[in-house]
């Protein structure tokens, strides 16, 4: 280790204890039998899975129904939004129609206001909705997924519109000439294509539900309809102390998978965060 | 082309149409369901859409639209749709106490305005038709004289003219049918807006299934003038303007409930004028541009900072890299959470480790710094991502003919370097603080705005951003103001889009369609 690059060392040493500092203290109370954290110590004395049993053998903490609700609306989500997002992408980066520059103008604007900006106005529209059709009104998750669906159109039609640019235009024309029309040319040349660009999307597009907090607090106020984020804040905002332990289980249970998910894939992800970047 | 001939032809025409009929009959028999729930609003929406569905994917000339349409619905129903709402709702005196239309604040306005008489005389009541209308045959309990109450007027019945029943109540009389216990259950919400009149402005109104009681109606609506007139106090109450009834004389009396009413755009010099909006909003503004500035400056000046440390020539460099990208890759809902409970004053890890028993979300100060340090946790990755990105996408070149001059390192660094960095990632800087300016999860979760002084009686706490304020504003627990949120929705809305869209102008991406 040379002496120049020592600062580089100490300060990426400060840096790791700053990150693992969180993540070691909720692997350790996980797994403290205690369940508070007061007695938490860094030193882990005791171990044992009971954080892990409680959280699935209690009524009032339907925890399975959490995961099962947030992995079903980001899933729905993620696979609907990019398959609709993909289409309007398509047409924007291989056709030439009337109104195109105006229509992409306008869903980059649009794309770029959060939709929980209007969660007021969302919330009485949906209180209308609700008594009407109940299942995809307030307090339904279908109600929630249109939502999130409308969300995502501006933001997934916009990214898939610039991986679809970088498609060579060759290979539409050579099919076209084959007689294809533009309908086959979507479905047998364009979707395998494109299909890793996007899964990754989708990939994102699922990790960005599974973390979306206000609208789902605000629609979901059933115990049993609540996503993992709307449900593990409550439950632990309800009694800090006592429900540390299990609630520690509960957030490595839902991160892990995430997690792993990501750090295999890191090198697309990353991959297109910089794209922005130096294409800007 | 073997392998495409089977999208085509006939068999594909019939799964179009096969699948568009499905469309239609579900969009349809929603139509249907909203025009029979008197939804107009929504009944128009689904009709829209249908209309449209079928228009863009019969017609021939529509090829493009086939592709965006199903996109362009959600978004404009999910999100223009909700956007224009919030314009429109901004414009309106809509709070708590002023939720409903102005015909249903009158009706509840009479349902109230009515008055037992000084006797508070009450009926035994037996519910029925007469002539296939509802009628009622009353016992009063007192006098033990007895009624039949029509919906066109209440007559006295002579002895003899009834029979009474098993409790010794009025129970038959002539062309009176009485009600099944299971006509009268599934009529419940009929009988209780039944009224028998009795002239002089009184009538018999069922309470429960079985007994009725006298009522004066004291408040009056006349339509021709748009006044209520309270008979027994000779008060007459006039439309304020701003949602209200109000008592001609002395403008402060206002009668509850009141209605959502256009105050031309009031909300937004409301949030100006209004000394009691204005303090909160200039504070809480104040604290989001500065939030938000503070916090993207910490992450970048840390994850920059990385992206030199953890240069090639490092040891261990993707192990290093693995760990420290950790915060990026943990659901920030989870992390916020856990941050929360580690600052804990009680329980949390951070007090246990230094044995302090400090409140830290307590104290303004603290609370605020304890936000910029989780939210720097969170984002240093992403800045670090980025800056190695934008660092390899310097040319070599620069820094080698920098270096031939005689330049140091350090020079290289901040005259070089960095100022191309922070052209390179200014949008994506700019992008990160229009994000952090709306950061509703962190500052939700983990502060949730406070601490507040509520004894001071502050409606805003000291961590509150935009967002969260909205979001109190509209759904507090005390009251609920959707008009102002949605106003400062859309101060939002405009701060961010137009920083957004300088930010789109100056990397010109608007241009190259």
């Amino acid at each position: 280790m040379k002496a120049k690059n020592l600062w580089k060392h100490i300060y990426i040493w400060i840096l790791i204890v700053f990150t693992l500092f969180p993540i070691y203290v909720v692997i350790e109370s996980s797994f403290n039998p205690t369940g508070s954290l007061a007695s938490s110590s860094l030193i882990p004395k005791q171990f044992s899975w009971v954080n892990y049993k409680a959280l699935f053998n209690n009524p009032a903490v339907p925890y399975g129904a959490w995961i099962r609700n947030s992995v079903l609306i980001a899933s729905a989500n993620a696979l609907i939004s990019v398959f609709i997002g993909a289409a309007s992408a398509f047409a924007f980066s291989r056709m030439r129609f009337k109104g195109r520059k105006a229509g992409l103008q306008t869903l980059l604007l649009i794309q770029v206001f959060p939709s929980f900006l209007a969660l007021a106005a969302i919330y009485v529209m949906m209180e209308r909705v609700y008594t009407v059709f109940p299942a995809i009104g307030l307090g339904s998750l279908g109600g929630l997924l249109l939502i999130y669906l409308g969300g995502s159109m501006g933001v997934n039609a916009w990214l898939l519109k610039g991986y679809i640019d970088t498609i060579p235009m060759e290979l539409d024309e050579a099919a076209r000439i084959d007689g294809a029309s533009t309908v086959q040319v979507y479905w047998l040349i364009f979707f395998p294509l494109a299909a890793p660009v996007l899964a990754v999307t989708a990939l994102l597009s699922f990790i960005g539900t599974f973390n979306e907090f206000v609208l789902a607090s605000l629609f979901l106020q059933d115990v049993n309809k609540r996503t993992v984020a709307v449900g593990l804040q409550q439950f632990v905002g309800a009694q800090f102390g006592q429900n540390w332990g299990p609630f520690a289980a509960g957030s490595l249970i839902a991160t892990v998978p995430l997690v792993i998910v990501f750090l295999s894939l890191q090198r697309f992800i990353i991959g297109g965060l910089t794209q922005g970047a130096t294409k800007g | 082309m073997n392998r495409l001939a089977g999208f085509t032809g006939l068999p594909a025409q019939i799964f179009k149409i096969c699948f568009i009929a499905i469309v239609d009959a579900i969009l349809i028999a929603m139509f249907f369901a909203s025009t029979h729930k008197h939804a107009t609003s929504l009944a128009i929406v689904i009709a829209l859409v249908a209309l449209g569905a079928n228009f863009v994917y019969f017609a021939k000339f529509t090829l493009p639209f086939k592709f965006l349409f199903p996109g362009l619905v959600l978004l404009v129903v999910f999100v223009v749709v909700p956007i224009l709402y919030t314009i429109s709702m901004s414009a309106f005196n809509y709070k708590t106490g002023n939720e409903i239309s102005k015909g249903q604040a009158i009706t509840q306005l009479l349902q109230t305005g009515l008055a037992p008489d000084s006797a508070n005389t009450t009926y035994d009541m037996v519910l029925g038709k007469k002539d296939g209308d509802w009628a009622a045959l009353l016992t009063e309990q007192v006098s033990h004289q007895v009624y039949l109450g029509t919906l066109k007027g209440t007559t006295k019945l002579e002895k003899g003219s009834y029979t009474l029943n098993s409790l010794a109540i009025a129970g038959a009389t002539a062309g009176f049918t009485p009600l099944t216990a299971d006509q009268t259950a599934a009529s419940d919400s009929a009988i209780g807006a039944l009224k028998f009149p009795l002239g002089n402005g009184q009538f018999i109104a069922p309470q429960s299934a079985d007994v009725a009681v006298l009522l004066t109606q004291s408040l009056v609506y006349d339509s021709k003038t748009d006044t209520l007139t309270n008979t027994a106090l000779n008060r007459t109450y006039k439309d304020n303007g701003d949602g209200n009834f109000a008592n001609v004389k002395d403008k402060t009396e206002k009668l509850l409930p009141g209605w959502r009413a256009f105050n031309n755009f009031r909300n937004y010099t409301h949030l100006f004028s209004d000394p009691t909006v204005r303090g909160p909003f200039i504070g809480v503004f104040v604290w989001t541009v500065s939030f938000a500035f503070l916090t993207v400056i910490m992450m970048f000046g840390v994850g920059f900072l990385l992206a030199i440390a953890l240069d090639k020539k490092i040891a261990f460099r993707r192990f290093y890299r693995s760990i420290l990208i950790l915060p990026y890759a943990i659901p920030s809902f989870m992390s916020i959470l856990i941050w929360n409970g580690l600052f804990n004053r009680q329980f949390g890890a951070i007090n246990g480790l230094f044995h302090t028993h400090i409140d830290w979300f307590n104290s303004p100060w603290l609370a605020k710094g304890i936000i910029l340090l989780v939210n720097l946790w969170l984002g240093f990755p992403y800045f670090y991502l980025i800056s190695t990105g934008a660092l390899q996408a310097i040319p070599a070149e620069l820094e080698e003919a920098a270096s031939i001059d005689g330049a140091s390192p350090r020079k290289i660094l901040r005259l070089i370097k960095l100022p191309l960095m922070l052209q390179i990632l200014s949008p994506l800087l700019i992008s990160s603080f229009a994000f952090n300016f709306n950061n509703f999860n962190l500052i939700y979760l983990l502060t949730a705005g406070g601490p507040t002084d509520v004894l001071h009686g502050k409606t805003a706490g000291a961590t509150d951003i935009l967002i969260t304020y909205t979001y109190k504003t509209a759904f507090g627990s005390s009251e609920q103001n959707l008009g102002l949120a949605c106003a400062i929705s859309m101060i939002m809305f405009f701060i961010v889009g137009s920083l957004s869209l300088w930010s789109l102008r100056r990397s010109k991406v608007l241009d190259g369609f």
